[in-house]
């Protein structure tokens, strides 16, 4: 696969995560209306995961897509490995399937 | 890992941006709170996994006391991360111009001494400038929020 | 006085074994390439009196291995340019090599690409880019500058080989757009801007599928109306074989 399609994924998930991000920090921040310790409670946290799920759906892929496609780039610059570039990649993608496992499996069972 | 010949080659090196243009700090500065951000993102989606242990919200609020027993490092912790999304998400916007869209470079153009190139040209500083401005002025908010319980919208 | 004045002072005078490399002496040969106060400048185009210090600190250029003293080895640097191929690009590569006729470029054409032709491989870009200093890999700001160079060309028929070659894992993506690389440039290529301009090229044949476009073909080479008129005489001939021709 061409670098050109991961970059390209990279950018549209950035474009995505700034309106769902912001939406994430209205929902946990000072325009929620309450303090802050008040937005860690257990039924507020729940409820906005239930009452958002798709939002919330939608956070979790584009960060994870867009983070550990980072951390990736970040991997084949300061390793910048020869023949085992593909290694690199699958341990990534692996980490990107555990990470999505885990938060869809939180969105799933709250839901 | 072999040892790199090339002199001052490495990590320390390609984020030291003394003497550069200021392009080069908001670099160093978008890689940076990258790393921090992804670090974060890790630990809050097995944070947010103890909102689906069970219904009473036990495990949940344990994880919210082992945090909390940090005291001011977590909240200054989250400030920190705050002040990172909304730095690397703002200057982010302005990279999709750039990478994507071939913005705020200019156009070819024909040399003339003083040589001054237009990809570091009047657009791409006020957009950096603008950019660090509006960053610092939330992060501030975020501050006041997080660590003083100041700036609540009813 | 310029820093190369001040390195040949010492050589002359206090340290005849300093090693460094010079020609020109005037910004065009790009030999002096050294890091002066941390960043990488010509040395015979940096007056020692705006460096506002006492003590200058020249060092080799970053990211490139030692030789001697001042002297490093750009067999690297010249290796990524080669990779790029930048020459012209032809489909009939007998028509470019062995014609009678010359492929003409119109003014507005040339000015997509002239900036770019200015570069005088110095190598500060490669040295100031922070991608380099951390992935030896990755193809450096001039290559893809001077590929870009050649994507622009109106003759030039090698557009899918050059996306192909640029959009790899150490190629055009691993640029971050710092600008080092244009800060630093003596003669205003512009390195960040050339690619930025070879990302566009390269997503326009991704995403919007665009197809390379076909060069013009050669004309019969112009005669001045003097020439034909018999006033002046036509350009020298200068025999046979000494020109390759059909």
């Amino acid at each position: 696969m061409k670098e050109s399609w991961s970059m390209i994924l990279t950018y549209i998930t950035a474009m995505v995560l700034i309106f769902v991000l912001t939406f994430h920090f209205l929902l946990q921040g000072p325009l929620a209306g309450k303090s802050f310790e008040d937005t860690l409670a257990f039924s507020y946290s729940r409820g906005n995961l239930v009452s958002f799920e798709v939002i919330f759906g939608l956070l979790l892929y584009t960060a994870i897509l867009h983070g550990l496609n980072g951390l990736r780039v970040i991997a084949l610059e300061w390793f910048h490995p020869e023949k085992k570039a593909w290694l690199l990649n699958l341990i990534v993608v692996a980490l990107m399937a555990f990470f999505l496992a885990l938060g869809s499996y939180t969105l799933i069972m709250v839901g | 890992m072999k040892k790199d010949p090339r002199y001052k080659s490495g990590l320390i090196s390609s984020l030291n941006p003394f003497g550069y243009n200021i392009e080069r700090w908001s670099y160093a500065l978008h890689r940076v709170t990258g790393v921090v951000l992804i670090g974060y993102l890790m630990a809050h989606i097995f944070e947010t996994f103890q909102l689906s242990v069970g219904t009473t919200g036990t495990a949940w609020n344990n994880t919210m006391n082992v945090l909390h027993s940090l005291g001011p490092l977590e909240l200054v912790g989250l400030w920190i991360v705050a002040g990172s999304a909304l730095y690397h998400g703002a200057n982010g916007i302005r990279l999709i111009l750039n990478e994507m869209f071939g913005k705020l470079v200019g156009k070819p153009i024909l040399p003339v001494y003083p040589y001054s190139p237009t990809s570091l040209g009047r657009n791409q500083k006020i957009v950096i400038w603008t950019i660090t401005g509006v960053v610092l002025v939330l992060w501030v908010w975020a501050g006041l929020y997080l660590l003083a319980g100041l700036g609540v919208v009813q | 006085m310029t820093v190369l004045d001040a390195l040949i002072e010492v050589r002359e005078k206090r340290d005849s074994s300093l090693g460094y490399r010079h020609s020109c002496g005037m910004g065009i040969c790009g030999s002096c390439g050294v890091t002066i106060e941390g960043v990488p400048r010509l040395a015979c185009q940096t007056q020692v009196s705006i460096l506002k210090t006492d003590v200058i600190r020249v060092e080799p250029l970053h990211s490139m291995s030692v030789m001697k003293d001042l002297v490093v080895d750009i067999t690297p640097f010249m290796a990524m340019h080669k990779s790029v191929k930048p020459y012209i690009m032809r489909k009939d590569v007998d028509e470019r090599d062995h014609s009678d006729r010359e492929y003409r470029v119109l003014s507005e054409e040339v000015r997509r690409f002239l900036q770019f032709d200015y570069c005088i491989m110095c190598g500060l870009c490669y040295s100031a880019c922070p991608t380099v200093a951390l992935d030896p890999a990755y193809i450096g700001p001039q290559a893809i500058a001077q590929s870009y160079r050649y994507m622009a060309d109106p003759r030039d028929e090698g557009w899918d080989q050059r996306i192909d070659l640029l959009d790899t894992s150490h190629g055009v993506w691993r640029c971050h757009v710092a600008g080092a690389c244009s800060f630093v440039c003596p003669k205003d290529v512009d390195p960040a801007k050339a690619i930025q301009m070879a990302r566009k090229e390269i997503l326009k044949k991704r995403l919007l599928r665009r197809k390379a476009r076909i060069g013009a073909p050669p004309v019969p080479p112009m005669v001045s109306k003097a020439v034909k008129q018999g006033v002046m005489p036509p350009p020298f001939d200068f025999g046979e074989g000494s020109v390759s021709r059909k």
